[in-house]
């Protein structure tokens, strides 16, 4: 090991470790085998899928505070089924869309099956080798001889331990698998929930650009047909009319769109679809949002594909100690043997058979697991420099969404109401007329708009955020990406021009 | 009302208007000031008594509308003023200040009366921001006396006093505004109104028992602002008379049977017709003299075009509040739109539930006619008059602008100014209202409502939705950049 140049402390001190570890089961051999029995039945007792899965749960509980019940069981899924009903009973929140997606993904079901033959796999190899009995009968004139013997592989019981090691390091790999898809499953139902929100909200605004635009064109053609204005007038106001109708159109579909992305995220079928209801808008943007100075330290602490990948390592480490151990022992088997004549006294003996290391010396396997063992850190690596790189831009997307969120509601929407104050007052006033108040109450809807669009866009980013500080963000967006928020509307405005 | 001048005051006004404050405190020097006459002030834009001369020849003094006459000193028997041209807040109309720029306090700047053959000795001093001069309009004098920058005397810088001295020559009608930046200084109210008193009966000139000028400006201020826009040239939004605008503008309050005299001067950009209810003057003098008795007509209006001086005369013989104005009808009112859709005729029904639903606080105006406006009394703009106020005793008069009232009473005591409110009209002189029953007000537009619209051959949606009653329709035409206001 000493001739090994590994880069990490870390990495290099697991390997070792798991050698001391093993030197120990060794000596304890014998023991080993007089308690045979007794391993063999605490083997059986600790089979038990529940056991593999309580991390996920906890992690669950942890990172995202819902419940991933097992639904093994038909009174598991009627529990679930209770739940969802619940939940859909009012409007949904962000919160209970994850808890939602969490009961109801059958994705995620499959893999808590996972888990239970990862379990059992195991469980399998903390049973004995089982021995090999062999019955012989000699015939030699005169003389029968009667062979028994009682054969273990010994080998594969001193292969025991690394290999226990070995199904161990898997489920928990299985479960950081599973705590991923958890992740995502969850970051997915919350990132399409504030989308769906959104865009239902959009709707109302395109909604009130419409009204104002309709009252617009039906004022116009009544001034139309009192003689009060030209043609000219009456077409620009049924255009402004027509494209307010077109973005209404949009933002219904995009409403629409949304919605059913939810839907598949939280795994809504039947009635429950139509029960889904959501809340009428976004919480607010906070009125501060600074982020704690070590997130990257955070991030490499407890991210899963960080993890996973230290795992890999630690893995191929024990694996290259195993190799080392055994490279040259190939087969080994340790038999009793009791050989019993009728013309001799009953023979006894142990019996031993060796495969001789006189080609194969085992080299070319030891330099493979030491390369597979170098490649894994090098993977670690590069996992842990796309992580931090992958925080700090989460970081810097949220921390720019939610200025420009703020500048929003803080600066431009108050603004935007000032804007219409005066702008009755100038009406009140007879300096303006009934047209240019209607074509401000459409810049006012745009502008609570695009305020929406921007706070949409924080919770997306500060979504993204928080999930990448424990694994990697795969967002499967369908339709809308952040900074193309949709102003219905927005080009439409000609009456400006009117006059 | 008038007071000698206070460092500390004129320091807070120059801070109020935000504009110069520096300059103001720097100006002149006490020493500097003692070898001159005061600068008096005046500090509110209320009509001053007339002046009764204290010294130098007498003369029936003039009262100027809404402002005052600067009193005088005599030395070595020069009458000598002394002008401040500087920053000031005038009030338009109660609700309404501007900032402007004026003389001792107020813009316009105050009278200045002398008489005929009078030496008099003006002192200027420059309390804004940029250079002035100021021109007599009008006067016979020495071509070096004439204030035009550049052109008779170098620009009287920021802090400067000037000194401009000749003889009234002629008695007359005149004006002064300043000759350097004019079209910005004029803009932004400097201009005062100038009598020079004949010094012995004069033929074409008849005493008067009441003699009121004022001086005609225009103002560009955006509504909930309070600085006019210097670089408006036709579409102004206040009409003034001496700065104020009805309702601010005081009465002429006179005595029946009084011969009064009206001078009104014009410095806006645009012509003015002035016109009297229930009298007929004569034109008796313009800013060139006296006008020649067999040279002048009866009139009810006279057109008062830029630059000019008109001077009418009546006799007040008709007890009543009659109304003087300008009669250009935009004229009399405030600050309007006017490219504001015309809603006359057209049907509300169900639109403005409509529009209420996106601006609650929408209320329908228009449908009839403008005087909704008068009568809602709606919140407007800060620092905003409305379009048409002002309350008579039978309702709103739904003026603004350049409108006031002749108050002819016969129990106004000679030389009494004060108002003596609504004239009551003796019983059964008043228009009334009669009973006709079961006639109904007419629709404004009558062929809208009676007709559908009529459907053409072949013709699209929008062509169907044309007037019925259009090709009697008459309009003129509405371009941009049109003048004659």
């Amino acid at each position: 090991m000493s001739s090994q140049t590994i880069p990490s402390t870390a990495a290099r001190a697991a390997p070792s470790t798991s050698l001391q570890h093993r030197a120990t089961k060794r000596r304890a051999l014998g023991s080993v085998l007089a308690s045979a029995a007794a391993v063999l039945l605490g083997g059986c007792a600790s089979l038990s899928p529940e056991q593999a899965i309580a991390p996920v749960q906890q992690q669950s509980q942890a990172w995202l505070s819902a419940d991933l019940p097992l639904q093994q069981t038909d009174d598991q899924r009627a529990a679930a089924r209770q739940r969802t009903e619940a939940l859909l009973a009012q409007p949904l929140d962000a919160q209970a869309a994850v808890q939602l997606a969490l009961l109801n993904h059958r994705g995620l079901q499959a893999s808590l099956y996972g888990l239970g033959m990862a379990e059992s796999e195991r469980v399998q190899t903390l049973l004995w080798p089982n021995p090999v009995l062999s019955l012989g009968r000699l015939v030699r004139g005169d003389e029968r001889e009667i062979e028994r013997g009682l054969s273990v592989n010994l080998l594969a019981l001193l292969g025991r331990p690394a290999r226990q090691d070995a199904s161990a390091r898997t489920l928990a790999r299985e479960q950081a698998r599973v705590a991923q898809q958890l992740l995502d499953i969850a970051g997915q139902a919350r990132r399409r929930w504030i989308d769906a929100v959104a865009a239902q909200a959009q709707q109302a605004h395109a909604r009130t650009v419409l009204d104002s635009a309709s009252a617009g064109a039906e004022l116009t053609l009544r001034m139309r047909q009192a003689g009060n204005v030209s043609a000219l007038r009456l077409a620009r106001e049924r255009a402004v009319l027509a494209e307010a109708q077109l973005a209404m159109e949009q933002a219904q579909l995009q409403a629409v769109r949304e919605r059913e992305a939810l839907i598949r995220a939280i795994g809504l079928w039947g009635d429950d679809v139509a029960r889904l209801s959501l809340p009428e808008r976004l919480p607010d943007v906070p009125s501060t949002f600074r982020q704690a100075d070590d997130l990257e330290r955070t991030a490499v602490a407890q991210r899963l594909d960080i993890q996973a990948a230290k795992r890999q390592s630690e893995a191929l480490a024990a694996q290259l100690g195993l190799t080392r151990q055994t490279g040259r022992l190939n087969a080994l088997e340790l038999g009793l043997q009791r050989n019993s004549s009728n013309q001799a006294p009953t023979q006894r003996g142990l019996d031993l058979s060796l495969e001789v290391p006189l080609f194969d010396w085992g080299q070319a396997r030891i330099v493979g697991a030491q390369q597979a063992y170098l490649q894994s850190v090098e993977q670690t690596a590069q996992t842990a420099i796309d992580a931090r790189s992958e925080v700090r831009e989460a970081s810097e997307r949220a921390q720019a969404a939610w200025r420009i969120a703020r500048r929003h509601h803080d600066e431009l929407l108050p603004l935007a109401r000032q804007v219409s104050d005066e702008t009755l007052l100038r009406y009140n006033g007879m300096l303006i007329g009934v047209m240019d108040l209607l074509a401000d109450a459409r810049a006012q809807a745009r502008a609570v708009s695009a305020a929406l669009g921007a706070q949409r866009d924080f919770w997306l980013a500060e979504a993204t955020l928080s999930q990448s500080l424990l694994g990697p963000v795969h967002d499967t967006a369908s339709s809308a990406s952040p900074n193309t928020s949709s102003t219905p509307g927005a080009s439409t405005d000609a009456s400006g021009a009117a006059h | 009302m008038i007071s000698r001048r206070n460092l500390f005051a004129q320091m807070a006004a120059g801070a109020a208007v935000g504009v110069a404050g520096a300059v103001n405190a720097a100006a002149v020097s006490r020493v500097a000031l003692a070898a001159i006459p005061d600068a008096m002030q005046r500090d509110t834009p209320d009509t001053a008594p007339p002046l009764s001369p204290p010294d130098g020849r007498p003369y029936q003094p003039v009262v100027t509308l809404n402002g005052w006459t600067l009193p005088w000193r005599l030395r070595d028997g020069v009458k000598e003023f002394h002008l401040v041209a500087e920053p000031v807040v005038r009030e338009l109309a109660p609700g309404c200040t501007a900032h402007l720029w004026g003389y001792n306090g107020q813009s316009p700047g105050p009278t200045i009366e002398v008489v005929e053959g009078d030496r008099v000795r003006l002192y200027v001093t420059n309390r804004l921001p940029e250079h002035t001069s100021v021109h007599w309009h009008g006067q016979r004098l020495p071509n070096g006396m004439d204030g035009v920058s550049g052109l008779t005397q170098p620009a009287i810088r920021p802090g400067e006093t000037f000194v401009y001295e000749f003889v009234a020559r002629r008695p007359g009608t005149f004006m002064y505004h300043p000759h350097a930046d004019e079209m910005t200084q004029m803009a932004m109210g400097m201009m005062g109104f100038w009598v020079t008193h004949p010094k012995a009966h004069h033929p074409a000139i008849a005493t008067v028992q009441r003699d009121f000028c004022f001086l005609l400006s225009s103002y560009d201020i955006d509504p909930g602002s309070y600085t006019p826009r210097i670089s408006t040239m036709t579409d102004f939004n206040l009409w003034t008379w001496n700065s104020r605008v009805f309702p601010g503008i005081d009465t002429l309050n006179v005595r029946q049977g009084d011969r009064v005299r009206i001078r009104v001067g014009n410095l806006t950009m645009t012509n003015h017709p002035i016109h009297l209810h229930g009298h007929e003057f004569q034109v008796t003098g313009t800013d060139g003299g006296p006008v020649p008795p067999a040279a002048r007509w009866p009139e009810v209006t006279t057109d008062v075009a830029v630059g000019q001086m008109r001077q009418i005369e009546f006799v007040a013989d008709e007890p009543g509040d009659w109304a003087l104005h300008c009669h250009k009808s935009h004229h009399t009112m405030n600050a309007m739109g006017h490219a504001v859709d015309t809603l006359i005729g057209v049907d509300h029904r169900g639109l403005a539930s409509r529009i209420n639903k996106i601006i609650p606080d929408y209320m329908a105006m228009g449908e009839r006619g403008m005087a909704d406006m008068a009568e809602m009394e709606m919140p407007i703009p800060e620092n905003t008059v409305p379009m048409m106020s002002g309350q008579g005793p039978h309702g709103s008069l739904e003026m603004g602008g350049m409108f006031s009232v002749v108050k002819v009473r016969a129990d106004q005591k000679p030389g009494d100014y004060s108002d003596p409110g609504w004239y009551r009209a003796p019983a059964g002189s008043v228009a009334r209202r009669v009973e006709t029953p079961g006639e109904a007000p007419s629709s404004p537009m009558p062929t809208a409502h009676q007709h559908p619209p009529r459907p053409t051959a072949g013709a699209s949606e929008a062509a169907s939705t044309r007037p019925a009653s259009e090709p009697l329709r008459v309009r003129k035409p509405d371009g941009h950049g049109h003048h004659g206001h």
